[in-house]
């Protein structure tokens, strides 16, 4: 049998469910090791709109005073807001308190560098031995830092933003937007950042104090209301985000949600436009972003899931974008980090120079069909699991292990692997031909199942 | 060494050694589950590490479900006031009070206002020990809310049950000092309340208190030179929290903390009822003013909480300490600062006396305290033995060991907060007091090194 814990130490953070797993004493303890291991500095606390964020709000700002820290609480404030103005302030670090796209009841940590970059596995693993060890910096009463607000974050992201795109290109079209902000961290920023752009929008699910409208991912089920809301207006283009404003899912008015993958895609494109560099993406993203790289003349590289990891290869060389299939937009000339305000603006500004619908635009690309599939397995299966798949199907792939088994044949690619938080492995397939895709999708799942039970 | 103790009411320490947010977040939900979910007050005080600390609280409770109204910086008696007019179910005051600098502590607030008697106390303790604290699905995580404008109605309800017309017709001239702590959040409006004219010092609140922040002569003299060069009828001087006060006369002179609650018993007394209740430590002067009022002193072990709930169980009018606290007991179940002062203001008011006068009222004793370093491991065997050492006195033995003579006592007993032993001698004999002063210390520190 699997074992579903409600709690996950990681290298990802610490995520746990809210009356069960995710205690005040845990917050506070991993508070105060993010604490001593970041210095006696600045760090940025704010949070997505789960309800449980003022309990864990405040064990983390406990346990961070503890160590001599100075908090900054930026409130409710979107993931890539709290990552930008960690760099921007040159403060020691930050702690989002988001569970993203997770259910209500779970909530977590996610550390954030000096650089403004969610901590890579090293650095995690250091975060987690002083966890352990449970030997944290203690200050005397006299050395004990104050808690100061800021309420400017989401602003100096936004002008970030702003001095990327061709904000009056943008604004001349006057485009016609709608947006779904999951009433979760978008809500605090977005509707300031479509005004900017000149566009005449429509927000819905923009109340932070009321729980999530519907599941938090943006994925076509959960989001009929913005396809009806687009349907009714008529919009140019609709926006979803997740909970903490890191993903970003594009509703079309006549063709509903288009499927996340393409948000990289579109992003992918407009910014190869100005700049010849190339992109990094992970090995479950789309192979669209090959084909509109290939067009460009850049290389594609491929990274493990994760932010952190394609965020240090888009580093390492000197991509100009790339990101993550699930809707996560990277462009580093903003900074390097998945933004779904950066993705919008961007993509806006793609329409506008394209002078082309949304529609016409995405029938200008190459068609995929990308099935997901999921199911549970203990977490110690994995690797046979991964072993079998690849004796099973791998016959003429392309065969890459750095992040479970990726099998690639032309225009056509099989991925299995275990999450890094879930006792749960997934398969991810791509192919031209929907059919296709959830055929050999199927196989792969029944073989994984049968080696999982 | 770490610096940490728990007390029934309280738990303090040396922040950062000894004292950790862990361990007030573990506390603050053993007594959220203890509370079972009702509402909850906060309050803090002005050190450095109180917001700190009183976050991990915030963090505690809302875990557990209960509710918080959180006052902020705010005295802790308002805080027990608070408790009571909000119909909640306890109170957690984030506050080193008296402590020097360097320390904090919790102190847990039952729901009819009083600090945790030990009985209650106690149950908060098992649930610590047991570790299973009440845990809320995010649904029903407690909610924070911020407490405001109940300093109007805490004066009416407390103060304003005194003979408020005399106060404010004798339009007395009052100098405080409030040592940078919560009594800055009040004081200006409670004087304003009395009709008195208001002499403020170490006023703003901060964590850089300009003196050791206990009520006690030595810490007094900022105030005792201010009352040399101005004219003001009275100078009081509070602690961080507002439980204790020290009383400077119109002529610059500081009396001991010991003066308080007999002075303000003196007053009460002479209403009816003189049944007032203290601690083991507390000066025989509080006998003497009940002796001439026809009234009844009852002795516990130190500690508010202690004093309190014999008080509630005794039908008190009175409850006090030596260290400045005092409580009226048909008012407020708390030792509170302010109601003191009010009462200090009421006596010098009713009567027209000067506090120079009220004070000379008091019997002359001479008190002497003195402390002996012993290591935590050894405090009570020292103890154990010099139990045996009073022939001819009245032992009691509930608080360390103290004995009474006709003219004297000596009480020697282990600190609550450092690795000493206090050793008190009071007498109406001050060559007596001195002699048997000597022979204690010399007794007890050869205990201590174990040459018996």
């Amino acid at each position: 049998m699997s074992r579903l814990t409600s709690l996950k130490i990681s290298v990802s953070g610490v995520r746990g469910i809210v009356g069960q797993s995710l205690t005040p004493q845990l917050v506070t303890a991993f508070a105060a090791a993010f604490g001593s291991y970041a210095g006696r500095g600045p760090v940025l606390v704010g949070s997505d709109t789960r309800p449980s964020r003022h309990m864990v709000a405040q064990a983390v700002t406990a346990g961070l005073l503890s160590t001599g820290a100075e908090v900054v609480d930026l409130g409710i404030c979107p993931v890539p807001s709290i990552q930008y103005m960690v760099a921007r302030t040159k403060a020691f670090g930050g702690i989002a308190i988001t569970a993203s796209h997770n259910p209500i009841e779970w909530n977590a940590l996610k550390f954030i560098g000096p650089e403004g970059l969610f901590l890579n596995q090293f650095r995690a693993e250091e975060v987690l031995d002083i966890y352990h060890q449970g030997e944290f910096r203690r200050v005397s009463d006299a050395e004990v830092r104050g808690v100061r607000r800021e309420s400017g974050a989401c602003a100096v992201h936004r002008d970030g933003i702003l001095k990327y795109v061709d904000r009056d290109a943008i604004a001349r079209r006057k485009f016609r937007v709608a947006v779904d902000c999951v009433n979760g961290a978008g809500a605090v920023a977005t509707p300031a950042l479509l005004e900017a752009l000149g566009c005449e929008f429509t927000a819905i699910h923009t109340s932070v104090d009321e729980p999530f409208p519907h599941s938090p991912e943006p994925v076509a089920e959960n989001l009929q209301d913005l396809v009806r809301v687009a349907r009714q207006i008529g919009v140019d283009i609709a926006f979803a985000q997740d909970a903490d404003a890191d993903r970003l899912a594009i509703v079309s008015a006549t063709r509903g949600a288009i499927g996340e993958e393409y948000t990289v895609a579109l992003a992918v494109k407009q910014v190869l436009k100005r700049a010849k560099a190339p992109v990094v993406v992970n090995l479950s993203t789309t192979q669209l972003v090959e084909d509109i790289a290939s067009a460009a003349g850049v290389e594609v590289y491929r990274a493990k899931v994760g932010e952190i990891n394609v965020t240090e290869k888009l580093l390492a060389v000197n991509g100009a974008v790339g990101g993550e299939g699930n809707g996560g937009v990277i462009i580093p000339a903003i900074h390097p980090c998945r933004d779904s305000f950066a993705g919008m603006a961007v993509i806006l500004q793609l329409l506008a120079e394209e002078g082309k619908s949304l529609e016409e635009i995405i029938d200008g690309l190459p068609r995929y069909a990308i099935v997901k599939r999921k199911t549970a397995c203990p977490s110690e299966r994995v690797f046979r699991v991964l072993r079998r798949i690849e004796e099973a199907f791998g016959a003429g792939a392309v065969v890459d292990r750095s992040d479970g088994v990726r099998l690639a044949w032309k225009r056509k690619w099989l991925q299995v692997r275990g999450s890094n938080t879930e006792p749960i492995v997934r398969v991810f397939v791509e192919a031209p031909d929907e059919e296709e895709a959830r055929q050999l999708a199927d196989k792969a799942l029944e073989e994984v199942k049968r080696l999982a039970e | 060494m770490k610096q940490f103790k728990i007390g029934n009411s309280w738990i303090r320490g040396v922040v950062g050694n000894g004292l950790t947010a862990e361990l007030v977040t573990d506390f603050a939900c053993a007594y959220g589950t203890y509370v079972g979910g009702r509402e909850v007050v906060l309050v803090r005080d002005t050190r450095a590490s109180s917001p700190m600390f009183g976050a991990a609280a915030l963090a505690g409770l809302l875990s557990t479900g209960c509710s918080v109204a959180d006052a902020g910086v705010c005295p802790t008696p308002v805080a027990q006031y608070l408790v009571r007019r909000r119909r909640a179910g306890g109170g957690i005051a984030v506050t080193g009070s008296h402590n020097a600098a360097g320390w904090n502590a919790l102190k847990f607030i039952d729901e009819d206002g009083a600090l945790l008697n030990s009985i209650r106390g106690e149950e908060v303790l098992d649930l610590y020990h047991l570790g299973e604290y009440t845990k809320a699905s995010w649904d029903r995580l407690g909610k924070r809310e911020e407490a405001t404008g109940f300093v109007g109605s805490y004066l009416a309800a407390t103060a304003g049950t005194l003979n408020v017309e005399s106060i404010r017709a004798a339009k007395l001239r009052v100098a405080v000092d409030t040592v940078n702590g919560t009594a800055g959040a009040v004081i200006r409006e409670f004087l304003g309340f009395l009709g008195c004219e208001p002499i403020l010092i170490n006023e703003e609140m901060g964590p850089d208190f300009a003196h050791d922040p206990a009520p006690s002569a030595r810490n007094m003299r900022q105030l005792e030179s201010l009352l040399r060069h101005i004219e003001a009828d009275v100078g009081f001087a509070v602690n961080t929290d507002v439980d204790r006060v020290g009383i400077v006369t119109e002529k610059g002179v500081a009396l001991s903390e010991e003066c308080t609650f007999p002075l303000v018993a003196d007053h009460v007394f002479a209403r009816g009822s003189a049944v007032a209740v203290t601690n083991l430590s507390t000066s025989m002067m509080i006998d003497r003013v009940a002796e001439r009022r026809g009234g009844r002193i009852i002795r516990t072990k130190i500690g508010e909480g202690y004093v309190i709930f014999r008080a509630v169980n005794e039908d008190a009018v009175l409850a006090g300490e030596g260290s400045g606290g005092v409580a009226l007991m048909p008012v407020s179940r708390a030792f509170d600062g302010f109601l003191t002062m009010a009462l200090v203001l009421e006596a010098m008011a009713e009567g027209g006396h000067r506090i120079s006068e009220l004070a000379g009222r008091l019997p002359a004793f001479l008190m002497k305290k003195g402390e002996i370093p012993c290591s935590p491991d050894r405090v009570y065997h020292v103890l154990e033995e010099f139990r045996g050492f009073h022939r001819g006195g009245q032992v009691d033995l509930s608080d360390g060991v103290r004995a009474a003579w006709p003219g004297h006592w000596i009480h020697v007993r282990a600190s609550n907060t450092e690795p000493i032993l206090r050793v008190i001698v009071e007498g109406e004999d001050p060559e007596r007091v001195e002699r048997v002063f000597a022979d204690t210390l010399f007794r007890v520190n050869t205990v201590v090194h174990g040459k018996s």
